[in-house]
């Protein structure tokens, strides 16, 4: 399957053009600083933790991978990097916004413009064509009907698959589901993308073609990216790898450790 | 704030046929309900309140203004006032004075074995029997002779409104001219069928005043209407109501209560007061049940994609936004049954016939009935969406996202 050049295509520009388009000044620091992050929930009498003190930074335009066992705290981290959950300590400050001084609508509008989010699932609205998947996250932006449509007709073109525009999710395979995933993930042009074990319901023919084609975007956008994954062949992708247990960092791997930096205190892609 | 697109709430219709059959028929049943009690109250409301001129004036016997049926006057009545009451309308010398006899008999149809009076076949029903004149005709402009003549005084002739088939039970084709009706032990003879649009008078059978005073043995009338002209004041002609009252008020040895027909009827319409209240609590306790059968299914609904909230959420939609698809999806269904049974009621149930203690009247689906039914059709599918709505949307957009 032939992909588009991203680099040539209207619309999608790499960071930090895309990051200067939000409005926000760009930070000369990491992208994503956690300090301290922790997070905490009450469930029937007990109290559970899956994420405490967690420090770690995140450049823009890095790739990196959560690995760890289930319960680890992996995908609460990544949920809080992408604004859908809120830490109960500690600092998540992404390109200079501290997101716990957001609102709930602020934080659903932050959301619209710094995300996006590839699910395991895929998560796609099964009455809506892949054209019309696409195009959710547009409907949340200020552009004329001609802008969107540029921009989602760009969009499946990168994941190729612009063929199948008119397909409900029922009548894709499951990679290409994700393809339309992906491409409603970067359709809005982002900062950071998301994925929570995105192959994981994916053969691995397809799970390779899918991360494959992250990789790629990441690199011709620019975008940050990180991955929850089990399958250490999806986090081989990544340019770092992040090892989780029990809510802590132990492990980085795939990066320079800063010398004297803290078990719990990571710093990827040398921002820092 | 961004809401979802339309196509997303209608689509969303067809992902369970059946959900969307038990939605579209709840409503149509809840609505259709609600059509009929409001046709209903409306039907008596407008029978009673059309029933009677602008006009008209009733004088009764003193002590029962508040049922024609009791009230006994002196025959007559009609003479003097006719000869007394300045401001009486005429026309070519007749003055528009109409003595009455109104009363309730037990009706039923003649045939064969029934032919003889007394001889009961079919249980007989209640209905308002009416003694009048010739002057009825021109007191009731309503009243209009639809087919047949007008009875004849001595002959045992009887004219039937268009609504005394539904007050006997009977089909219309067993009151057609040339048939037999029995009551006050006599068979009468229908000779004619009258119609008083929406009246509660078109429920009533008419015969000659001293035919039915003679069978029903009193030397009393009912009640005497009478039609005023209205009072000029340049010309000092016609009269108003005062007029008549101070005319009985100078004749105590009459005992006459004098009310204007409107009034009359407007104190029977509150006398059913009651009656409208229990059909709006009927129609309200079973639009209750309907809605808690609509949260239901609108649950069921909703709550099988959770995890589809969740995404929306997590792209940045807003829960507001998402509440209002889904009421917009809850309202299209209960609004399409609304629709459907604003149509059957329109079709089917205006003007159809309903038996009360008064006689009968027809269900009115007028304007503002269907805009009500319309109404609650609207405001189902948001009370029956907004509840089973903000569950769905309560959990975290995390927890949600990993909702099966």
């Amino acid at each position: 399957m032939s992909h588009a050049d991203t680099r040539a295509m209207p619309g999608f520009r790499a960071e930090p053009e895309a990051i200067e388009r939000t409005g926000t000044p760009p930070s000369s620091g990491p992208l994503i600083q956690c300090r301290r992050l922790s997070k905490s929930y009450v469930k029937g009498d007990n109290l559970i933790t899956p994420l405490r003190d967690l420090d770690l930074d995140v450049s823009a335009g890095d790739f990196l991978a959560l690995m760890g066992p289930s319960g680890s705290g992996k995908t609460t981290l990544l949920n809080l990097i992408a604004g859908i959950d809120r830490a109960s300590g500690g600092q998540l400050i992404i390109n200079g916004i501290d997101l716990s001084t957001l609102s709930r609508g602020q934080l659903a509008d932050w959301r619209t413009t710094h995300v996006g989010y590839v699910f395991q699932l895929y998560n796609l609205v099964p009455v809506l064509t892949a054209y019309e998947n696409v195009e959710l996250p547009l409907l949340l932006h200020r552009m004329s009907a001609r802008e969107r449509h540029e921009r989602v007709r760009t969009a499946l073109e990168l994941v190729g698959i612009a063929d199948r525009h008119d397909h409900y999710p029922r009548q894709l395979s499951g990679g290409q589901e994700q393809r339309v995933a992906i491409a409603r993930a970067i359709v809005a042009d982002p900062m950071i993308i998301v994925g929570d074990e995105p192959t994981g319901d994916l053969d691995e023919e397809s799970a390779r073609a899918v991360m494959d084609l992250m990789t790629r975007l990441c690199a011709d956008l620019g975008k940050t990216l990180i991955l929850v994954t089990h399958d250490a062949r999806c986090a081989a992708y990544a340019k770092r790898t992040l090892h989780l247990e029990k809510g802590r960092l132990i492990e980085l791997s795939g990066v320079r450790r800063e010398e004297g930096a803290s078990a719990n205190h990571a710093s990827a892609g040398g921002a820092t | 704030m961004r809401m979802l697109p339309f196509q997303y709430a209608v689509r969303n219709l067809g992902r369970s046929p059946t959900r969307l059959v038990l939605a579209i028929s709840g409503s149509w049943f809840v609505v259709l309900l609600i059509l009929v009690a409001g046709g209903f109250v409306r039907g008596m409301m407008q029978a009673l309140g059309a029933t009677g001129s602008e006009d008209n004036v009733i004088l009764l016997g003193a002590g029962s203004e508040d049922s024609v049926e009791r009230s006994e006057i002196l025959a007559s009545v009609p003479g003097i006032l006719a000869a007394s009451v300045p401001g009486i309308r005429t026309r070519a010398g007749v003055p528009y004075v109409s003595p009455e006899v109104h009363v309730m008999l037990p009706v039923m149809t003649a045939g064969p074995g029934r032919e003889t009076p007394g001889v009961a076949g079919a249980p007989p029903r209640q209905a308002l029997v009416r003694g009048v004149t010739h002057g009825a005709t021109l007191v009731h402009d309503s009243v209009v002779l639809v087919e047949g003549r007008w009875p004849r005084t001595g002959e045992d002739e009887v004219l039937v409104g268009r609504m005394a088939p539904t007050v006997l039970g009977i089909a219309s084709e067993e009151l057609a001219v040339g048939k037999s009706l029995v009551f006050g032990e006599t068979a009468w003879t229908i000779v004619g069928t009258f119609a008083a649009p929406g009246t509660a008078v078109e429920a009533e059978l008419w015969v000659p005043i001293t035919d039915l005073t003679t069978v029903t043995k009193r030397e009393t009338i009912s009640c005497v209407v009478l039609t005023l002209d209205p009072y000029d004041q340049d010309t000092g002609e016609g009269a108003e109501l005062a007029d008549v009252d101070a005319f009985a008020k100078t004749r105590p040895d009459l005992e006459l209560a004098v009310i204007p027909e409107r009034a009359y009827y407007g104190k029977l319409s509150e006398f059913f007061g009651p009656v409208r209240f229990v059909v709006w609590v009927t129609a309200g306790l079973i639009a209750t049940g309907g809605l808690f059968g609509g949260l239901t299914t609108m649950y069921a609904a909703f709550a099988s994609r959770i995890r589809e909230l969740g995404t929306l959420q997590s792209l940045g939609y807003r829960r507001m936004a998402l509440l209002f698809s889904m009421i917009q999806e809850s309202t299209l269904a209960t609004a399409t049954g609304g629709l459907l049974a604003c149509i059957v009621a329109i079709m089917f149930c205006d003007g159809l016939a309903v038996r009360f203690s008064m006689g009968a009247f027809g269900l009115v689906i007028d304007q503002r009935v269907v805009s009500l039914g319309l109404l609650s059709g609207l405001l189902l599918g948001v009370v029956g969406a907004v509840p089973p709505a903000i569950r769905c949307l309560r959990p975290a957009i995390a927890v949600a996202l990993k909702a099966v």
